[in-house]
């Protein structure tokens, strides 16, 4: 017999109190989660009590009190940019959500030619800066120097402006266009991943077609297009760069562009401006919130690792008419503006008309020869610390978001479930509410004023993108993988080195990439945080915009556009054609 | 007796916040050979080989391999996965991705810095053992389902371990590919002859492939044995059920004949019938008992039989190709019978039950 | 006339020919099913039924209507076809209660409330859901929701239900019983039935009649039990159950019975052997013999007397509790014997084989 099977029965108490709490792994992910805690934290918390804190009537001294909620919700001017913010937030994500799920519809379910061909375009402002495609619209169709309305006025004779985007409408109108994708991302995913069966059966229950895609298709995808819209409301609310140039000089104001004056102005309120960007952000990350807890748990297609070939619809003839409408939205978001700022940046001056006779690469001159002493001071600083910035932040942050996946997925003491959540904060709260309280938190320390606050800045509201990246592979990647070299004699470091990273690194790089674009491009922390010397790509942007003119504003706009449309393109070589649609 | 055994077990226990997840249990085996763990989910069996694998840190209780006691909560020993020198096959196979095969199973050896030269001879020598020289080159992710399980083999093996550990293998493998791969998996350990725990819940795949099987339920070891002993001879009305198809009925033992027989009374519907049958260990006259006795040790005939008379009527008949799968209604109860295929037994039809008193057991509750 | 009728039915994939001409009629009420291995072209055949391929070629009727003819150019799509159909991954819609899901089709067909109440709970009762219309599709098991596919396909009384390997994706336990369970239901109801799967006990143990395929052609057509014992080619006699099959030569015909070769090589001589089949074909023609593993006797010692004896060695057993699967060989050959009692056989150990002629089926190419 080899086997005892008359065991003595051993009574020991399952392991319970503080001392039990001390093993490695729980000391270990508890002081990295302390380390992303004091960052996503601390400005939060700085946010909540200068929020509280009222500026005397001379500037000097503070005090307690709610003074400055009074002003947010009954001040003139500040309770009409509340009114302007949510009027704009619901408008841009009616159209973008009305815009990405036709667009992904007729992508991933219909026989509309050239579809392949068409996807990669309609992605595209999904990586390009919102804050240039204003800046292209307001050169397009504002009232005196839009090309579109001059053209309009030649070619047709009209003699009134046809269109005007120095208005809420026009804020709508850009953000909408350039927020679709982000619909478009959650809805084709989800659609391109539905069992065709759920169909097939609908079919031979006996629905039509129409009926199937009423009853069945669309109320399958209906948690996607809810979390695609309230990304799309959450980042809307949190834009700055679209109202600031197109309705702000106008008299349209927003919440954004009134944090922004209240925290670099002439008559700068930090106090007030903390409370503005507490009123946002407790809207924003009440709306995360729903999307997570709530909408993302009931989506009804999860990977299921099972390739499915989706049910095509034949669209008959109707198919140019999808292919025609594809086209135009591919027009109006990525070609028209490109080839509007291009010629616009050919001017010496621009007055609304191409002038063929006296176009020229000067301004180009002006904003890119960073060793020409006529370059202008802010572009070519910009240019330069953006790439510094998008380099050295994207490669910190993907160190980060590596080592909180890691804790998150295999290990699971209390310091994953803190890192977690920790990780979906900085997710709920706009750049602009996060760099609010940055600004208040360090402002008397020496890194104010350097490159350092502004890293600080992006890596804390942006590492969590990068983390999803990584957590998305790791949960696919299952734990058998490491514990397998562990038996194969491998130690922790050595399984890390050579399995587990090895595993990651398409997520690693698709991450880092993804990274670099949205740093390259961002506006909305580095306008609250940047100073003399510290500007960044889409701060020198806007600082030609403000005090210089429109070509030189165009050409700087290209030259980002440019770099971003590189980076699209190594994009998609590095992480595949489908890493973001799959 | 326990010195004997290669790998020893001793009063493992290992909770789950306050689930008691392995109780408490003690087993051994000795060098060479195949032990499988099995029960039904839950049941402790994964916990035990992680706990012996060093993945999972028991909470009381020692386990030692050879001399080596890797375990032991008592002396606060419990040495690293890494250097228990054991080697491991998941059920998710496992295989690295990133690697081809060549280089999954070499990657063991390069751990231990052995010279290139060996390591190519050794790769190529467990290679050819789990049938795989011609996909040496292939990367994983070109592998089929049964082509990554013996990737997975090889990489366990190929350092020589002292000792083989299965995680439920083939559970993800489809049943033809299963059953190839349960014979292939016993001939492998058979001709490598390293010792091996493999963890199921699969009946089947247990009585195929081990030497020694211990049934598993809540922590508890339910009983020890060669697979044919498990199968012909359940102890408990648990393991009676668990391992293949028995008809379980309560009843009352009223007889002791000696030699380990004895007379098991059984009552439907104020019908009481007593049969002949063999008791388990422990169980004397007026115990309350389970009569266990497997389908195809069951008759049903037109004709009444010599014996103990139980009437019944066919309300099932189900045609499978080299037998009949037949219910018959007795009281409440319904007898399940393999009838061979040529009898054509009909729903609706009376019929006579007779078991066959050498496999007629009473087993506990 | 029959309820369906299909007339060389046609269709490829790119060069990929699915189905290469098949002719099938299914009485009315008749539960028939398309067996085969993945790749046969079983589950084209019931796509284009249900009208979710178009054929490249051919016709196919429901009650004498045309629902696809390729020459004429008729095609109804599948929601005018008026058919239920029940998916391998059930495909019940997660969105909706299990009551909405059943009722779907009612709604569609725009019954009044009351109507839809009274259909949708009785068809919900039948398959034993009655408790649970209220709750949503994704707080379902896999069986449950197989059940809520099944409801949801006969509630609107459609003419033909369709079948698409629905029970593969649920474990064997509760796989088996579903068989029966839904050949009840079959019966209960009555409705026409067209069932695909791979699994040649699900196809013996409901149908009323199984339509073996391979390679997109019909192989056989038959009620189950003649299907198992009289296959008419090779591939139909190894595909339903085991098979041993071996090559050899027909030496003559005497009565019902066959007298036949099989040669074992190197110089060995061959056996001689009696059996069935073969009825037509000409003396010295080359025919292969067809045995049941569970219809060979295996003898330790050699019989007195035996019908068709035959001398071998054991290679490998598999004990599976019920029975022992043992490998002999003989010459070229590995047959597989089954035997139903456990014993302990050596690899090496000779033994002895022997079938009554009326077990041995001589088949022609």
């Amino acid at each position: 017999m080899a086997t005892d099977t008359a065991a003595p029965q051993i009574d020991v108490a399952p392991p319970r109190g503080w001392r039990t709490w001390f093993t490695q792994e729980n000391i270990i992910t508890t002081i990295v989660g302390l380390i992303v805690a004091v960052a996503v934290i601390v400005p939060l918390i700085a946010l909540v009590i200068n929020s509280f804190l009222v500026l005397d009537d001379l500037g000097f001294d503070t005090e307690w009190g709610l003074q400055n909620y009074r002003e947010v919700f009954q001040g003139r001017v500040i309770r009409k940019a509340l009114i302007n913010t949510a009027i704009i937030s619901t408008g841009c994500t009616i159209l973008a959500t009305l815009l990405g799920v036709s667009l992904a519809w007729i992508n991933a379910r219909t026989n509309c030619p050239f579809r392949e061909k068409l996807e990669p375009f309609n992605l595209i402002p999904f990586f390009l800066s919102p804050f240039v495609g204003a800046i292209a619209w307001h050169n397009l169709a504002s009232p005196k120097v839009g090309l579109l309305n001059n053209m309009a006025k030649s070619i047709f004779g009209i003699s009134f402006p046809l269109f005007n985007v120095n208005n809420l409408w026009g804020v709508i109108w850009v953000t909408g266009i350039f927020f679709a994708p982000l619909v478009y991302l959650f809805v084709v995913g989800s659609l391109r991943r539905m069992d065709p069966s759920l169909e097939d059966s609908a079919r031979t229950t006996g629905a039509g077609l129409f009926r199937t895609t009423m009853t069945i298709t669309l109320p399958l995808v209906t948690p996607a297009i809810l979390s695609g819209a309230i990304i799309v409301f959450v980042t809307t609310a949190g834009e700055f760069g679209v109202p600031f140039k197109l309705s702000a000089p106008f008299g349209w104001e927003t919440l954004t562009t009134q944090i922004f004056t209240k925290a670099v102005g002439d008559d700068a309120n930090h106090y007030l401006g903390a409370a503005m960007s507490m009123v946002v952000g407790v809207v924003t990350a009440f709306f995360i919130w729903v999307q997570h807890r709530i909408i993302a748990p009931r989506s009804y297609t999860t990977v299921t690792g099972k390739g499915f070939r989706p049910n095509l619809i034949d669209l008959g003839g109707w198919k140019w008419l999808a292919f025609t409408y594809n086209m135009l939205y591919v027009c109006v978001a990525v070609f028209l503006p490109i080839i509007c700022l291009f010629f616009v940046s050919l001017h010496k001056i621009w007055s609304g008309r191409i002038i063929w006779s006296e176009l020229t690469f000067w301004n180009y001159q002006k904003v890119l020869f960073f060793w020409w002493p006529e370059s202008i001071q802010a572009a070519t600083n910009g240019i330069i610390n953006s790439f510094i910035l998008a380099f050295g932040g994207a490669s910190i942050a993907m160190v980060v978001a590596i080592i909180v996946s890691y804790m998150i997925h295999r290990t699971k003491g209390f310091g994953a479930r803190l890192l977690d959540f920790l990780s979906v904060i900085p997710i709920g709260f706009p750049g602009i509410v996060l760099a609010m309280g940055v600004l208040v938190t360090y402002i008397r320390t020496p890194i104010y004023a350097t490159l350092w606050i502004l890293l600080l800045g992006y890596i804390t509201r942006f590492f969590p993108y990068g983390q999803r990246n990584i957590s998305s592979i790791m949960m696919a990647v299952s734990e058998e993988l490491d514990q397998s070299s562990r038996m194969a004699g491998a130690s922790w470091l050595t399984t890390l080195r050579r399995i587990t990273i090895p595993l990651l690194k398409p997520g690693i790089f698709a991450g880092w990439i993804l990274l670099f674009v949205i740093f390259l491009r961002e506006l909305s922390i580095s306008i609250i945080l940047y100073s003399a010397g510290t500007e960044t790509l889409s701060v020198g942007v806007y600082y030609l915009s403000n005090f210089e003119n429109e070509p030189m504003t165009s050409a700087l706009s290209i030259a980002q556009t440019v770099a971003l449309l590189i980076c699209i393109v190594i994009f998609r070589k590095v992480a595949g054609k489908e890493a973001l649609t799959a | 007796m326990s010195d004997n055994n290669y790998l020893q077990v001793n009063h493992l226990v290992k909770y789950f916040g306050d689930d008691r997840a392995v109780d408490g249990i003690s087993f051994g085996i000795p060098e060479g050979k195949f032990l499988t763990l099995l029960g039904p989910s839950g049941c402790g069996k994964t916990t035990t080989l992680m706990c012996i694998a060093g993945l999972h840190k028991p909470d009381a209780g020692e386990i030692r391999i050879g001399s080596d006691p890797v375990t032991s909560i008592e002396k606060r020993i419990n040495t690293a996965p890494e250097k228990r020198n054991i080697g491991m096959v998941f059920q998710s196979y496992a295989i690295w991705p990133h690697m081809d095969v060549t280089q999954n199973v070499a990657y063991p050896l390069e751990i231990r810095n052995m010279a290139q030269s060996e390591i190519d001879d050794r790769v190529a020598e467990a290679l050819k053992i789990v049938g795989l020289t011609d996909m040496a080159d292939k990367n994983a992710t070109q592998l089929s389902g049964g082509q990554q399980q013996r990737a997975a083999l090889a990489r366990a093996m190929v350092f020589r371990p002292r000792l083989l550990l299965f995680d439920e293998p083939l559970s993800n493998l489809d049943l033809k590919l299963r059953e190839q791969m349960r014979v292939e998996l016993k001939r492998i350990q058979h001709e490598i002859g390293i010792t091996s725990i493999y963890v199921t819940h699969d009946q089947a795949e247990a009585l195929v492939m081990s030497d020694e099987i211990i049934v598993m339920s809540k922590g508890h070891i339910e009983q020890t044995g060669g697979p044919h002993n498990i199968y012909a001879r359940p102890v408990n009305q648990f393991v009676s059920n668990f391992i293949g198809v028995a008809n379980l009925t309560e009843g009352r033992i009223v007889g002791n004949g000696g030699g380990g027989t004895g007379t098991i009374e059984i009552s439907q519907g104020g019908e009481n019938v007593q049969l002949p049958c063999l008791l388990a260990d422990g169980l004397s006259e007026g115990d309350e008992a389970y009569l266990s006795v497997r389908p195809e040790n069951v008759d049903a005939s037109r004709e009444p039989m010599d014996g103990p008379r139980i009437e019944g009527e066919v309300i099932q008949s189900v045609f499978l190709g080299n037998c009949l799968d037949c219910r018959v209604k007795w009281g409440e109860f319904e007898w399940k019978v393999l009838a061979h295929s040529r009898e054509r037994l009909r729903v609706g039809e009376k019929v006579y039950v007779r078991l066959d008193p050498d496999h007629t057991l009473a087993v506990k509750p | 006339m029959s309820f369906v009728e299909i007339k060389k039915l046609v269709k490829s994939f790119g060069p990929e020919v699915a189905v290469a001409g098949i002719d099938l009629s299914v009485e009315q009420g008749e539960f028939v099913t398309l067996l085969g291995p993945s790749g046969c072209g079983k589950t084209t055949t019931l796509r284009c039924i249900a009208g979710l391929e178009h054929p490249d070629s051919g016709d196919i009727q429901i009650e004498g209507d045309y629902v696809t003819s390729v020459s004429n150019e008729v095609f109804l799509t599948p929601e005018e076809r008026n058919l239920g159909m029940v998916f391998q991954s059930y495909a019940v819609w997660p969105h909706m209660t299990v009551f909405d899901n059943v009722a779907y089709g009612l709604r569609i067909r725009r019954e009044t409330r009351a109507a839809i109440k009274e259909k949708t709970t009785k068809a919900l009762d039948l398959v034993g859901l009655g408790h649970l219309a209220e709750r949503y599709a994704t707080k379902l098991s896999g069986g449950q929701r197989q059940r809520v596919a099944l409801a949801r396909a006969i509630v609107y009384n459609p003419k033909v239900v369709l079948f698409d390997e629905p029970l593969s994706n649920l474990d064997a336990k509760l796989r088996e019983h579903m068989r029966i369970e839904l050949t009840r239901l079959q019966h209960d109801v009555g409705i026409t039935s067209i069932y695909v799967t791979h699994d040649q006990t699900e196809a013996l143990v409901m149908s009323d009649r199984v339509v073996v395929m391979d390679k997109g052609v019909i192989q056989q057509i038959g009620d189950p039990e003649s299907i198992y014992a009289e296959p008419t080619n090779a591939f139909v006699a190894n595909f339903i159950g085991v098979a041993n099959l071996m090559e050899g030569k027909l030496l003559g015909h005497d009565g019902e019975l066959t007298d036949l070769e099989i040669p074992l090589g190197d110089g060995r001589a061959p056996i001689r052997l009696r059996a069935t089949g073969a009825e037509g074909a000409p003396v010295g023609a080359k025919i292969i013999l067809s045995i049941r593993p569970e219809d060979i006797l295996l003898h330790l010692e050699k019989p007195a007397e035996a019908m068709n004896l035959i001398e071998g060695e054991v290679i490998d057993t598999v004990y599976l509790g019920n029975f022992l699967d043992c490998q002999v060989q003989v010459g070229p050959h590995e047959v597989g014997v089954q035997i139903d009692h456990f014993e302990e056989l050596d690899t090496g150990q000779k033994v002895y084989l022997s079938f009554t002629p009326d077990h041995g089926l001589c088949l022609t190419e």
